[in-house]
């Protein structure tokens, strides 16, 4: 019996070195990013590499709070306010739109949901030139409103999905106690169903911030003001004109990252549960 | 009886009023831009006349101009095809045999597969800049790394060379690939009941009989959708190749979706860049009319 005991514990340590061992090897890219963020751009050339810097340098990070070609947190804010007003966006149209859908049988439900999860699907490319030329005819071509416009359509068909499930796993009764106690169909939905939804709510809400902060090809091409773009769209500018210059780049990237990061360990638990459902239950 | 009888106005046309505003929404900035591309696909709209709003209309001429005047359009079908293919294959082995190692319980199973993930969750702008990093032809760590174990002698120019900068940047995609197969193949193994193994092994199955008689079997819904989303996502990659190669060397990593970008914005011929766009969109809806076939059952619930 005590040796099947030793038996399963060292089974239990070998896997959990393999897969510690797995885990290294994925993330080292990330690691690498960072290390290199830390070191003199002269010994980002040397040869063999070095795994920790010799002689540590946060110049890379302090000199973006000079003003430079391209001012690190300047665009890191104009992100924070595109990929947040998308939040915004999606949160307020998709919360009602997936009570909607997830509640009540309406003519042409179906076809509605099913646009919804097609525009999941579509390709940036697609919808590119049209919203280049209808934002430049609407006056909105190179402001902040034509890339948070854009983003948002990611966000509010992911969104409304997601939620739909929530929704619908919401026991009736709740509705019924309380139109009993005086609420209508829209108050009972504000004051009970988004509250008893919250977590649904988060989960959208952070996927909508994070595919408009990874965006880059919507803040490329409908923002041409540098102070106006968007970090990567700024970044991707300077990878351009300064393409060796890695000691910046990266610690762009480590910047870019952090939100990412602390949205990520905070939050493990919602994104994972709305990468499942959102994808195979569509 | 009652359904004709109050017809459209019946009460719970009211859940309209809750999808209205998020449905306007989407037509206006998707379900109209999309018929407007291929309105300007059929035209002949530049940066000369784009803001005079008389457009020429020339019928199907961007699209055999395309397909005539040089190979680039259909070095950029068979690229788009190979990218995602490759893509596909690898990191759905990888995934799947992640997912059936983690699938093990063992202590740090659970917090390690989390960890796994933040691949996918990198801005892919940011992935393609490090890879390029890693790439590059001195600096790059794996230049180093395959001398060190004395795989190649010299440097390989990976994103230089149009022979090797296909491979390197499927290999990046595979990278930010992996986490999303693994967790929607793992999510399908925790629905496999353990009795069915149990006793099986009682039987006298080996370890290869059960993969290939219970697992693979009964995955195989979610192993069929995380194919076909992996086609969706895959195809219509973007940033990534823009970001490590914008296309280039020569258009060895040209795709349908940064040719069409190229096309419209680098060189202003709107129309030719939406006739690209639009073949890409149509191989999608196509692959995304067979996926919401797929899952048609779970919509009705």
């Amino acid at each position: 019996m005590s040796a099947k005991i030793m038996a399963s514990r060292r089974k239990d340590i070998i896997y959990s070195v393999i897969a510690v061992l797995l885990l290294l090897i994925m993330l080292f890219p990330l690691y690498w990013i960072f290390v290199t963020s830390l070191k003199l751009e002269k010994e980002i050339f040397r040869n063999p590499p070095t795994f920790w810097p010799t002689q540590l340098n946060l110049k890379s990070y302090m000199v973006q709070l000079e003003i430079g070609d391209f001012n690190m947190f300047r665009s890191f804010g104009n992100s924070l306010i595109i990929s947040g007003g998308a939040m915004i966006i999606s949160i307020i149209l998709a919360v009602p739109a997936s009570y909607g859908v997830a509640r009540f049988n309406f003519k042409g439900k179906k076809p509605i949901v099913l646009g919804f999860l097609i525009t999941q699907m579509l390709p940036v490319s697609v919808l590119l030139t049209p919203l280049f030329i209808i934002f430049k005819n609407m006056n909105l071509y190179n402001t902040f409103w034509s890339t948070i416009i854009a983003d948002s359509t990611i966000g509010i068909p992911f969104s409304i999905l997601i939620l739909k499930n929530y929704f619908a796993s919401i026991p009736k009764e709740l509705e019924e106690a309380a139109y009993i106690d005086g609420l209508n169909r829209f108050t009972a939905f504000i004051r009970v169903l988004i509250p008893i939804a919250k977590q649904g709510v988060v989960v959208c809400g952070v996927f909508s911030f994070l595919y408009a902060w990874g965006d880059l090809a919507y803040g490329m091409t409908f923002i041409i003001d540098q102070r106006r773009r968007p970090i990567t769209a700024g970044i991707f500018n300077f990878l351009g004109q300064y393409g060796t210059k890695w000691s910046y780049l990266s610690a762009f990237a480590v910047v870019t990252i952090i939100p990412v990061a602390l949205i990520f360990i905070f939050m493990q638990k919602y994104i994972i549960s709305g990468m499942t459902s959102g994808a195979v239950k569509g | 009886m009652t359904k004709i009888r109050k017809g459209f106005f019946r009460y719970d046309n009211v859940g309209m009023l809750f999808v209205l505003p998020a449905f306007i929404y989407m037509i206006s900035f998707v379900g109209y831009p999309i018929i407007y591309n291929f309105i300007l696909s059929l035209q002949n709209v530049t940066v000369k006349n784009l803001r005079t709003g008389q457009h020429e209309f020339v019928a199907f001429k961007n699209y055999i101009d395309l397909f005539t005047h040089d190979d680039v359009l259909v070095r950029s079908i068979v690229n788009t095809l190979v990218f995602t293919v490759a893509c596909l294959i690898f990191q759905f082995l990888i995934g799947f045999a992640l997912a059936l190692f983690f699938n093990r319980e063992f202590r740090l199973s659970r917090p390690v597969r989390g960890l796994m993930m933040i691949p996918w969750m990198i801005p892919i702008t940011i992935s393609g800049l490090i890879f390029k990093f890693m790439f590059s032809n001195d600096v790059g760590i794996i230049n180093f790394f395959l001398k060190t174990l004395g795989i190649v002698k010299d440097n390989i120019e990976w994103l230089t060379n149009p022979k090797t900068a296909m491979p390197a940047v499927i290999m990046t995609n595979i990278w930010i690939g992996i986490p999303f197969n693994m967790i929607l193949l793992a999510a399908g193994l925790t629905t496999i009941p353990s009795e069915l193994y149990e006793s099986a092994s009682i039987d006298g199955a080996s370890k290869v009989q059960r993969l290939f008689r219970i697992t693979l079997p009964l995955l195989r819904p979610t192993i069929e959708s995380v194919l076909i989303l992996g086609f969706i996502y895959t195809f219509k990659v973007y940033d990534l190749v823009y970001v490590m190669t914008t296309g280039g060397p020569v258009n060895a990593t040209q795709l349908l979706s940064t040719y069409s970008y190229k096309l419209s914005f680098d060189m202003f011929k709107y129309s030719q860049g939406a006739a690209v766009a639009n073949i890409l969109f149509i191989v999608l809806f196509l692959v995304s009319l067979l996926y919401l076939k797929f899952i048609d059952t779970e919509i009705e619930t």
